[in-house]
């Protein structure tokens, strides 16, 4: 079954999610290269377009980390072919080193940059507001308020990009790019643009080292043109009729506002805008429409980047306009938005009674009774088997647990500080568990930097041979599950695959290592939780940069691997078992339960993948394999 | 038309998004507008799962208002309770399949499950309206009990609340699974509507 982006037929209706609507505008704007690299809520469209990269005829990539797809990305446009880099909030950080430069020389093919934000911090570390980079780099934003506009606007910003020959930001949040709506497909533009170099464009040999470097002023003409063509632009729409009251939705917080007019039956009171738009502000037509209020609202995620600037401009088109937001504490200043909070400020601006909750006492109640439902490593995780293993070892060669701290890093491994296990201490940005535990130890602080391969990959390289040159004395753990699971299984080097299926020479992260002038290293399965253990102690007990790479592949591409089989069963031998709950308290595995009328052990045979782990952990050997 | 909506709330890895996805399918068949909103965050890892579906009518904003749902598809009980209590409108339809899935709290004895009385007398605070059964078992009977979500997906249809026919859903799983496991979901989706019914 080929996947919707990738039907001609236009006009047609199919559901789509924000981030396929995205992968859609760009399939149908031309593009002849992507480049990205994984990270919710944006890893959905690169998933999207790897899947269809090969038969629409366009190079989709995985790259090695943001920065690099970045890159790659600009490659392609400096030859005019038109691209998509998409990548999570936080990606744009990595990748910022190049957009900045690519900003001030330009771009020849359309480069469109696409940043998920994550507004309450669903699952990542911060929700930090991309909108800025556009302020610092003079990068024009589009922020579209569903999956249609998300597919058409990708598309629009590909042209502009062009046009102006800057990079051009699509910006969404969580539910934005998580949603799904009918989106109408539109027409596929074949360009099929021969890749030239841009000679006069982008060559210091050409065009002149002067000509090419000092841009600043040009940029600021560029972004001039684009303020000039948001004026302009249909999409942004505005819904006035003499109101003195108005609003100003932006991007997805539009659709709270515009639900809750209709909710509050008040459509007729007040009037309002649609902001695509946020930077550069189209000055003219934000102005026309705040001029003749009296109190206006900006609903915006997450900061108060419009509301700033239009307090800016009411200064000279309307300085005594009552401006509520997110900045004057109308709003709340951190956090997504929702309609409850929409309805309220509303209904305190109309004089509305406010709506109340019947139901405050059955939600206390409610909550009193319910766990949260804690994150945990799935049943058969080989995670949870390193931890355990690395446990005993750390308790043996250093006496006690909190003798070392564990900085972790970023992926499924980083649920490491969750109980039962409870090993980590530390998690904070692509491959810093490394750099962090090297200046710990410089101080003389036992450390052990717990990683993924995907994020060693990512950004773990640079801080190994940092920490080989200067001597350092640490520990380190690969936490191998040949995947990049958290995001939803994409590729990495170290494969042996790209995003589109070729296959290629996988790069082992034991010779990247050794080739860094590492002398401990070691590869051990977790599994086999003594030779584990045992590897750890060695690791622990060796001079200088040492390191274990504990390789298992993820349980759940294993259980996918096996379909239609099922993993072979497990069960715990009710005779046998002491009821010490040592596999449960210690190991804790989800296909792991509690019998508490009989006070055993048993095992869930639906989640149980058959790892042999909790067997081995058992001190009577009451668990075994199922003979079948 | 009137928006219908309906909450799904289940834990990673049970389906919920197929059903919902379904559901939409059958929508844009049915020449409707549809929404859907999913809540997952970090959650593929046995975390709570919610999606919300809008069929019909204008609406912009993926997520339903608390207290208008018109039914709730609980995929575990005390996820169904979680977001039923909040979202299912006075006298909505809850579907909730009966088994459980213990979080860790729970497996490393932190705290007990809670009593699925308790449990139960909280959503009866909202509703009268529920419909319990063991789904997964129903779909182990099917061939997979990884066909809950498509047993959770006839019960629904068997209750006649959904604003198309039957055989719009059926078409839409005949174009939307894959031929391999066809026969075992339409299975699953005729024990379903057998479930539903047989309450």
């Amino acid at each position: 079954m080929s996947h919707p982006v990738a039907l001609d037929r236009p006009g047609e209706k199919v559901v789509l999610m924000g981030n396929e609507a995205i992968a859609r505008g760009a399939i149908e704007g031309g593009i002849t290269l992507a480049a990205s690299y994984p990270g919710t809520p944006s890893s959905e469209i690169g998933n999207t377009l790897a899947r269809v990269a090969k038969k629409l005829g366009f190079h989709f990539e995985w790259s090695a980390n943001e920065k690099v797809a970045m890159e790659v990305a600009y490659g392609a446009s400096m030859v005019n072919q038109r691209v998509l880099c998409p990548m999570k909030h936080v990606g744009v950080n990595v990748a910022l080193d190049i957009l900045n430069p690519i900003t001030l020389r330009g771009v020849k093919g359309g480069l469109v940059v696409v940043s998920t934000d994550d507004p309450s911090q669903h699952s990542s570390r911060t929700e930090q507001d991309n909108r800025w980079m556009g302020k610092l780099n003079d990068v024009p934003i589009i922020e579209p308020s569903s999956p249609q506009e998300a597919k058409d606007l990708t598309k629009y910003a590909l042209g502009l990009s062009e046009q102006v020959k800057l990079p051009v930001l699509i910006r969404t949040v969580t539910r934005l790019s998580h949603m799904r709506s009918d989106v109408t497909l539109g027409e596929i533009q074949k360009l099929d643009r021969k890749p030239e170099f841009d000679w006069e464009g982008f060559s210091y040999r050409v065009a002149g080292f002067e000509k090419l470097f000092r841009r600043h002023k040009e940029r600021h003409g560029k972004i001039d043109a684009v303020e000039a063509e948001f004026e302009e632009v249909p999409f942004n729409t505005v819904k006035f009729n003499g109101e003195k009251t108005g609003i100003i939705g932006v991007g997805f917080a539009f659709t709270y506002v515009k639900d809750a007019l209709e909710a509050l039956s008040v459509e007729d009171n007040v009037a309002w805008m649609k902001l695509l738009t946020p930077h550069p502000l189209p000055q003219k037509k934000v102005g026309e429409f705040i001029k003749g209020l009296d109190t206006l609202l900006i609903a915006e995620e997450v900061d108060p980047y419009v509301e700033l600037h239009i307090k800016a401009l009411a200064k000279d088109v309307n300085p005594s306009l009552k401006i509520l937001g997110r900045l004057d504490g109308s709003l709340p200043r951190e956090g997504e938005l929702n309609h409850e909070i929409i309805d309220n400020i509303i209904s305190d601006i109309l004089g509305l009674e406010k709506p109340v909750s019947e139901r405050k006492d059955v939600e206390t109640e409610k909550e009193e009774l319910l766990f949260d439902r804690m994150l945990t490593m799935c049943a058969g995780c080989p995670h949870r088997s390193s931890l355990y293993a690395l446990k005993k070892a750390v308790k043996e060669v250093k006496g006690d647990l909190m003798n070392v701290v564990v900085n972790g890093d970023i992926g499924c491994y980083g649920l490491a500080h969750a109980p039962p296990m409870e090993f980590e201490d530390t998690y904070f940005a692509m491959g810093a568990s490394i750099g962090v535990s090297q200046g710990m130890q410089q101080m003389g602080i036992d450390t052990i930097a717990w990683i993924g391969d995907g994020t060693f990959l990512h950004a773990g390289i640079p801080a190994l041979q940092n920490a080989v040159h200067n001597g350092a004395d640490i520990k380190i753990v690969v936490a191998d599950n040949a995947a990049v699971a958290m995001t939803g299984f994409q590729t990495n080097p170290q494969m042996g695959r790209t995003a589109t299926g070729d296959k290629v020479e996988p790069i082992m992260i034991e010779d990247i290592a050794r080739a860094s002038g590492v002398k401990h290293v070691e590869v051990v399965d977790p599994y086999d939780l003594d030779a584990a253990e045992a590897a750890f102690k060695r690791m622990l007990e060796a001079d200088g940069v040492a390191m274990v790479i504990s390789r298992r592949e993820c349980a759940m591409v294993a259980v996918r691997n096996m379909r239609p089989n099922r993993p072979p069963v497990y069960e715990v031998n009710p005779d046998i078992c002491i009821g010490c709950k040592q596999c449960l308290n210690n190991y804790g595995c989800p296909a792991l339960m509690w019998n508490e009328d009989e006070r055993k052990a048993s095992i869930d045979t639906t989640l149980c993948m058959g790892c042999d782990s909790c067997a081995q952990v058992c001190p009577v050997n009451a668990i075994s394999r199922r003979e079948s | 038309m009137d928006t219908f909506k309906v909450v799904l709330a289940g834990v990673g890895g049970q389906g919920t998004l197929l059903a919902s996805r379904l559901m939409a399918e059958a929508a844009i068949k049915a020449g409707m507008h549809v929404k859907i909103g999913e809540t997952y965050g970090m959650a593929q890892r046995g975390g709570p799962v919610m999606g919300h579906i809008q069929i019909g009518g204008e609406t912009n904003n993926p997520q339903i208002r608390k207290g208008e749902a018109d039914v709730l598809i609980g995929f575990e009980p005390a996820e169904a309770v979680r977001r039923g209590v909040t979202y299912l409108k006075k006298g909505g339809l809850a579907l909730i399949n009966t088994r459980k899935t213990a979080p860790v709290e729970v497996v490393s004895g932190m705290m007990p499950y809670p009593d699925m009385n308790k449990l139960l007398g909280l959503l009866k605070q909202v509703t009268e309206n529920i419909h319990l059964f063991d789904a997964t078992g129903i779909a182990e009977e099917a061939g997979d009990p990884i066909t809950t979500n498509i047993v959770m997906l006839g019960s629904i249809v068997a209750s006649g609340l959904l604003p198309y026919s039957e055989e719009t859903v059926l078409e839409t799983l005949r174009d939307s699974l894959r031929p391999q496991f066809l026969e075992m979901n339409m299975k699953a989706f005729e024990l379903g509507k057998k479930a539903y019914k047989s309450i």
